[in-house]
């Protein structure tokens, strides 16, 4: 199982630094878009799917990320700079938002989110002086690193993927630290989680920055990847999206935001053919696969993986019946 | 030499009841004492204020002399204070092992370093050896959602022995869990206490249970101590007899 999961993250390494050398800029626009928001939904499946705190407010952190870039950068700060200012931004604002986790949980949570991201909204409308309103803010340029120019779609698709790898590695070492078992705890028992000697309150907290530091990253990538801001971008739309990238990869598993991603930024392009009907053919097979899979994806796969593991002779005999 | 566990004057009021009602009783070092009273007698709460889980009324808990009213159940951890719950509180998504590994972890190092280090805070052994101490062995990579009811309950127990608690405060252990597992049970927590020194405070609803697991009895009612004495003598008090049969 671990071998088989192996070759697979070095296939799927192997084919995002191939693929895009055959696609238009477009495709490499659209894997690129699937990088950063991948970045954004392993935040919001660390503060969702491993510590069970709901959250509808990950699209309004990549909204902040993404607009601290873009002013600090258009003001002459480095985008070095400004990409740690939009995480660091992101983890002050995120820690605060935690605090009304500390008394309210599920769907009581998912409404004191779901008024943050509103009010996100309406501040980036209506703050003009700042924010540009809705005319938002464009000509965001791409950044240079040592006389690197990543202004091209496949350099910055190249930025997003290193950035997108280096976040997983330290995500992925992070949920596998006792910090990871504590977020764990956190979902599943937190009467006894704070029996046992863990500040709950302390993990609460630091699970919302954290996961809301990661959406405040992507946003620093999102803000030149688009190169034009406004405010829709980063409303309830956006939450709701990354909420069904989380649940549709597989909530609670490490590799369900990349699968979960995958599935949203490119379903509705391969559900164009339906012409104006995309987007009802898009919204049904989400339907279809939740009750048939609620742990969307990665826990299908888990589950075919096991049946096979479990009644090898059975599967077999089951392929040769078919044929 | 100070007791282990003070309680003075304890009070507990839900609105017009009063769950807990001046009660005081000390626990010394090594003794195993038993909570018992018919249900609703305040037992659970009369824990729940001890342990930081409600705020009392009124009243003064102190661990080895340290006041701790309303201290948080995560602090009086760290001060080597433990328990378990009347009802299973496991982590049933991990594994035996991790269950155990979580329930250490927190005493080990810093946040920080809780980060940064190992996977297991160095903790594998320790919990190998508490999964060995409680025959889990053979299911120590099992999910602990998968484990029997009287398996879960051995896990639970065990997650609360994890940190190496001076004080171990135990809800019903024995409720559920049949016959042979209760001896198993009764038979761990024996050695345990006689090995770590350990200070066991135990409600329980099963009489032969705490009359051979316990030194001293203390009986419950209506959220007063009606009783207390050594196990026999407790069972032959007409106030005991009394509140368990109602007359």
């Amino acid at each position: 199982m671990n071998r088989l999961a192996a070759a697979a993250i070095v296939v799927a390494t192997a084919f995002a630094i191939v693929v895009p050398f055959f696609l238009k800029p477009f495709g490499i626009y659209l894997l690129s878009l699937w990088a950063v928001l991948t970045i954004a939904a392993i935040g919001l499946n660390l503060t969702l799917g491993y510590a069970g705190q709901v959250s509808l407010a990950q699209g309004a952190f990549i909204g902040i990320g993404a607009y601290t870039t873009a002013l600090l950068t258009q003001a002459g700060v480095p985008y070095a700079l400004a990409f740690v200012a939009a995480g660091a931004l992101s983890f002050a604002i995120g820690w605060l938002l935690g605090y009304p986790a500390l008394r309210v949980q599920h769907h009581y949570l998912a409404f004191v989110t779901l008024a943050f991201t509103t009010l996100v909204f309406l501040v980036l409308r209506n703050e003009e002086w700042l924010t540009g309103g809705i005319y938002g803010i464009s000509g965001i340029m791409r950044p240079v690193f040592f006389g690197w120019s990543t202004a091209k779609p496949l350099d910055f698709y190249f930025l997003c993927l290193g950035v997108l790898i280096a976040l997983s590695l330290a995500t992925w070492w992070m949920v596998r630290s006792p910090w990871g078992r504590a977020f764990v705890a956190l979902r599943e028992n937190p009467v006894r989680a704070l029996s046992l000697g863990l500040d709950t309150r302390r993990y609460t907290l630091m699970v919302f920055a954290i996961g809301s530091s990661l959406g405040g990253l992507s946003g620093a990538l999102f803000a030149p990847l688009v190169q034009f801001l406004e405010p829709a971008s980063f409303g309830l739309n956006r939450s709701f999206d990354l909420l069904l990238m989380v649940i549709v990869g597989g909530s609670g598993y490490f590799f369900g935001p990349f699968v979960g991603a995958l599935v949203s930024v490119l379903l509705p392009e391969w559900t164009r053919i339906a012409e104006g009907y995309y987007l009802l053919v898009y919204a049904a097979l989400v339907m279809v696969l939740m009750p048939l899979c609620p742990a969307g994806v990665i826990g299908l796969l888990e589950r075919v993986l096991k049946a096979l593991n479990r009644r090898p002779g059975t599967a077999a005999s089951a392929r040769v019946v078919e044929q | 030499m100070s007791a282990v566990l003070q309680v003075s004057n304890l009070r507990k009021s839900f609105g017009g009841i009063t769950a807990v009602n001046d009660v005081s009783f000390e626990v010394e070092e090594g003794e195993i004492l038993g909570i018992i009273g018919p249900n609703g007698s305040g037992k659970s709460t009369l824990f729940n204020c001890v342990l930081g889980q409600l705020l009392p009324t009124s009243g003064e808990v102190r661990i080895e002399g340290k006041p701790v009213t309303g201290m948080r159940p995560c602090d009086l951890n760290q001060l080597g204070v433990s328990r378990t719950f009347q009802l299973l509180q496991i982590f049933p998504q991990l594994s035996v092992r991790d269950n155990l590994v979580l329930a250490g972890q927190e005493h080990q190092g810093t946040m920080f370093s809780r980060l940064v280090g190992r996977s297991d805070a160095g903790l594998t052994g320790a919990a190998e050896q508490m999964i060995s101490f409680f025959r889990l062995s053979h299911l120590a990579d099992d999910q602990a959602g998968s484990l029997s009811y009287g398996q879960q309950k051995l896990l639970d127990a065990a997650m609360a022995f994890m940190a190496g608690p001076r004080l171990v405060l135990l809800d019903e252990p024995a409720g559920g869990v049949n016959l042979t597992m209760l001896a198993h049970l009764r038979e761990r927590l024996e050695t345990y206490q006689r090995e770590r020194k350990a200070t066991f405070v135990v409600i329980e609803h099963q009489m032969e249970f705490v009359m051979a697991l316990c030194t001293r009895v203390l009986v419950l009612a209506e959220g007063r101590i009606i009783a207390e004495g050594k196990p026999a003598d407790v069972r032959r008090d007409p106030a005991v007899i009394a509140a368990y049969l109602g007359h």
